[in-house]
């Protein structure tokens, strides 16, 4: 299955990038925590584990892997069912299988399987626009998991399967005008989720990031202290383990979600640049994968497993700096967690295995 | 299959355009990103840099220690101690009302009290803590820490805190005064904030400039529950100045214990006429200061106020008495200065005399009288014969040289000035001319006389030095090293008395105690003792009349003004025994303080006080004190 040639087509630089930024983010999470942690080390633990489902991403050939796609994606909606039922509760919200060693969030893997169930979908179809049936098809595979993970409920993690779906369905070539009425749609419903789904602390989220001065003691506290964190920072930082907003904990969860903000403050403008530079190296990148992949459906599931990756980080970086409302998401690589960090370099695994296949029939 | 095969090579170049947007779209996004960080971090770093250090940087005053105070001889008067105060910081409070709550209950300090306070210093900037418990007991501490280390209570602190201690309690309390939270009315007058604590009364007040010291501060880095988690710097405060008082404590505990002994409220000055310096000085009954070091409760205060034997009164400086016949020293002096008569002109007693038409009294029948011998006999005709040729303006100018009519200027807050009518003060109270009738009752202390205990010693010393003599109360100020004399007060009208006026006072003074006279009580053998008693009138006898039944105490006051030695005297007082009847009842009280004078000086053990027959304090225990607080009443009037 694998063959040693293979290697030579590895992007090796962008398996550096990735690994530079999950590094980094151990360093991090190493001062937020105050030293060697429980959740340092556990984040260590999350990047060699990491690193052996990507292997495992990398040597089964991801032509096999999305044949096989709707079983994957049926073990991922039992998953999460299981979640539902069986969960673990911390926090309000049911996200975890308690799997003895540690507990899974099934909900990052969820992202990957929807890329591969979309990719082999949509790469299958020999139009050359997806139909109105595809359309549909691809809409209702997203909205199973969506759902299920909305309900745990985790709309974080939930609302990062969209891009997902909106890239694929986009690279397949759906026509502009679709996105056009889509955007119609999603600005015309707004005032109607606002009325209807969302719940008070999600409204409040809301209006407080349009005016976070207004509740600085409450919800806008967060986010005024963001600001603060990372412009208190300045050009060269305030040094390793020295960000005062960061130990001292004016900055809630530094280690998890906020964990760019505690880089921007300990290592400056400097830190961030290095930081961005990386992940836009890493996106780039794996576009370029995207962009040489053999087939069309190579080039879906790199896609696919890129467009959440980037939107989380975009999402994130831009929460980090006190400019997006403050919301449970996390900085894929950077932040603690380890399912997302297994499910992240899974995902990597993948993007370099269409790749390095490039060539192969 | 061509057709396949361009729709494959369409869809393909398709594929690659919309990567190639979302590599545009993805650059055009961290572009932007890389801009908001530059924006923040570079462009308003100093902004954020100044936000993030008022988040974890705190100034915590440090309350300087006031000015030690030692009696003239190195005893201390007055110190500081420890104590913690619990406080509130509302700008950490998540939850203000339930800090309160959970704050009384651990403490079990009444919630509403504690509301009151808070409410109270509402509009200050929530930064600043405001004090809810003063002086905790240790227990209260240790149930606000253990709390705090459960973050349940972030926003409460504990501070410890220098406060007053006054180790000998109620002694000497109206002269030393109490300290207190400053007033509204003081914090808008001066340059202190709220919650400063400053001198209320005594000399507390009077030198709180100097007592108060200059607070510290100590910059911390505390956490976002607001624990502190280190000091950056620290300025330490400034102890106030300490202060060598002129007080000699011994004699100031002889004093108190005299009128312990027999059992009379009242006043008691003693002065030492060379240098002006207090040496006693005696308002009872008194309070306990301690109780208002840390703040002092509402039941105390309340009680304090509403008790009618006024023990918040300084009656040294606040009480004004008719001064009886002491006065007669003042007239004795006067009459020599004047010339209006010599030491050896002789009027004759026939029991009274008449003065404009009205027959006026003397309590005996002394036949030819000296100046010297009026004196000893407490002879009225005599001084109401001398008081008609003064005139009351000569008189009432004769007290004011002597100190009587002024204030004293003693370094006391709140002084009155005391009384002594002249015709232009009556022409201005009450519109009418003086009657020549008015001044025979004057002359002998009596009708609109009305003096204080301070301003009666202030005359004494000035007789017995031959010299005005202006009170002080503080000896020497030091910063912690030598001590600085203060210079003495400079009196504001200097009067020299003639050498023959001085001889003739005091050797009728001293025949007063030592011969045939009415203060041989205070008599000391081989000290030459010089005083005169003197009785003051309550009310008048109709007024008795009237106020009969109404259960208050009619009973008159008794005086005794003494000096020691005759010849340039070393002490020169007054004691004022309320509703003692008797002057003489008083003059054991100026005696006991004599001895322990002199026991003191030639380093003798101090003696103690005898039982003193015929006064309340003989046959009944002493009446309960009115002090403040527990303990009082063994430890507050020794």
């Amino acid at each position: 299955m694998f063959e040693r040639r293979l290697s030579t087509h590895v992007d090796w630089s962008l398996l550096v990038a990735v690994l530079a930024i999950a590094v980094i983010g151990v360093v991090m999470i190493f001062s937020a925590t105050g030293g060697a942690s429980r959740e340092y080390w556990t984040q260590i633990y999350a990047v060699l584990l990491g690193l052996g489902a990507m292997v495992a991403c990398l040597v089964i050939d991801y032509r096999t892997l999305v044949d096989k796609a709707h079983w994957i994606y049926l073990g991922l909606v039992l998953a999460l069912l299981a979640v539902l039922i069986f969960g673990v509760v911390r926090g309000g919200s049911r996200r975890w299988l308690d799997l003895g060693v540690f507990n899974l969030q099934p909900s990052e893997f969820a992202k990957a399987g929807l890329a591969l169930i979309l990719a082999k979908l949509l790469g299958d179809v020999r139009r050359t626009s997806p139909s109105m049936q595809d359309l549909f098809l691809a809409v209702a595979l997203t909205a199973g998991p969506l759902l299920l993970i909305a309900n745990e409920p985790d709309l974080g993690t939930a609302v990062t399967l969209l891009p997902v779906l909106g890239v694929i369905v986009f690279a397949a070539g759906l026509p502009v005008r679709y996105l056009g009425i889509a955007a119609v749609v999603a600005v015309v419903s707004a005032p109607v989720a606002w009325m209807f789904a969302l719940q008070d602390y999600q409204k409040e989220r809301i209006v407080t990031f349009l005016d976070p001065e207004q509740d600085a003691r409450g919800a806008g506290y967060q986010q005024i202290q963001a600001r603060i964190t990372v412009g208190s920072g300045g050009v060269t930082g305030k040094g390793f383990m020295k960000g005062t907003q960061g130990q001292l904990r004016f900055l809630p969860v530094a280690h998890n979600d906020f964990i760019f903000s505690v880089l921007a403050e300990e290592q400056g403008f400097v830190g961030v640049v290095v930081a961005l530079g990386l992940y836009f190296f890493v996106i780039i990148r794996s576009l370029d994968a995207a962009r040489l992949a053999k087939d069309r459906v190579g080039a879906y599931l790199v896609l696919g497993v890129l467009a959440s990756f980037m939107f989380q980080v975009v999402y994130n970086i831009t929460m980090s700096a006190g400019l997006a409302p403050v919301k449970g998401l996390t900085l894929p690589l950077l932040s603690y967690g380890g399912s997302s960090m297994i499910a992240t370099l899974a995902g990597f695994g993948l993007i370099l295995n269409v790749r390095m296949r490039r060539f192969t029939n | 299959m061509r057709i396949g095969t361009f729709g494959v090579v369409d869809d393909r170049r398709r594929l690659q355009s919309r990567i190639t947007a979302l590599r545009v779209v993805t650059s055009v996004i961290f572009v932007l990103l890389l801009g908001g960080f530059w924006f923040f971090q570079v462009f308003q770093h100093a902004k954020f840099r100044e936000m993030a250090e008022n988040n974890h940087q705190r100034t915590l005053p440090l309350r300087a220690p006031r000015g030690v105070m030692f009696d003239r001889h190195g005893e201390v008067l007055v110190e500081n101690r420890a104590s913690f105060n619990i406080s509130i910081m509302r700008e950490h409070s998540r939850d203000l009302d339930r800090t309160m709550r959970l704050l009384a209950k651990v403490t079990g300090v009444d919630e509403a009290a504690m509301r009151e306070t808070v409410e109270r210093h509402r509009r200050e900037p929530s930064y600043r803590p405001i004090v809810v418990v003063q002086d905790a007991t240790l227990a209260q501490v240790a149930a606000v820490t253990a709390r705090r280390l459960d973050f349940e209570l972030p926003d409460v602190v504990v501070q410890q805190v220098p406060t007053r201690r006054y180790p000998a309690n109620a002694l000497g309390a109206h002269l030393l005064g109490y300290v207190g939270e400053a007033s509204e009315q003081q914090v808008a007058d001066g340059a202190v904030a709220t919650g400063t604590v400053m001198g209320q009364s005594g000399l507390e007040r009077t030198y709180n400039q100097i007592l108060m010291g200059s607070d510290g501060a100590r910059r911390v880095v505390v956490n976002s529950v607001g624990r502190e988690i280190r000091t950056l710097d620290e300025e330490a405060p400034t102890e106030g100045k300490r202060m060598q008082l002129t007080l000699d404590a011994s004699m100031q505990r002889a004093a108190e214990e005299g009128f312990r002994t027999t059992g009379y409220w009242g006043s008691a000055v003693v002065l030492e006429p060379a240098s002006g310096d207090v040496l006693t000085l005696v308002s009872l009954p008194a309070y306990d200061p301690n109780a208002f070091a840390a703040g002092i409760d509402k039941a105390t205060w309340q009680q304090l106020n509403t008790d009618e034997l006024r023990p918040l009164q300084n009656r040294a400086i606040q009480g004004r008495y008719s001064p009886g016949s002491t006065f007669k020293v003042v007239m004795a002096t006067a009459a020599l200065e004047e010339g209006v008569i010599t030491p050896e002109t002789k009027i004759f007693c026939a029991g009274g005399g008449t003065f404009y038409g009205r027959f006026f009294q003397c309590l005996g029948h002394h036949g030819w009288m000296d100046v010297r011998h009026a004196l000893e006999k407490s002879c009225n005709t005599f001084f109401y014969t001398v008081g008609n040729q003064l005139g009351v303006d000569r008189i009432h100018d004769w007290s004011e040289k002597l100190g009587l009519a002024t204030k004293s200027g003693v370094d006391l807050p709140n002084e009155v000035e005391s009384i002594i009518p002249s015709t232009a003060w009556k022409q201005q109270r009450t519109g009418e001319r003086w009657y020549p009738g008015e001044t025979i009752s004057v002359s002998i202390g009596q009708g609109q006389v009305s003096v204080t205990p301070m301003s009666m010693a202030v005359m004494m010393a000035s007789v017995a030095r031959g010299q005005r003599v202006t009170p002080r109360l503080v000896k020497a100020t030091s910063n912690g090293g030598t001590w600085e004399q203060v210079q003495n007060p400079v009196a504001a009208a200097p009067v020299t008395l003639k050498a023959d006026t001085v001889s003739a006072v005091h050797d009728g003074l001293w025949m007063a105690v030592n011969g045939a006279g009415t203060a041989v009580r205070a008599k000391i053998a081989g000290r030459d003792v010089a005083g005169k008693t003197g009785t003051a009138q309550v009310i008048s006898l109709q007024g008795k009349q009237r106020a009969r039944g109404t259960g208050k105490d009619l009973r008159d006051h008794g005086w005794f003004v003494f000096m020691v030695p005759k010849d340039n005297p070393e002490l020169a007082g007054v004691i004022f025994a309320e509703h003692s009847e008797h002057g003489y009842l008083a003059a054991p009280i100026a005696r006991h303080i004599i001895e322990t004078y002199y026991a003191r000086k030639e380093g003798r053990p101090l003696p103690v006080m005898p039982a003193v027959p015929g006064t309340p304090g003989f046959t009944a225990p002493p009446p309960p004190t009115r002090a403040v607080a527990g303990g009082e009443a063994e430890g507050g009037l020794r």
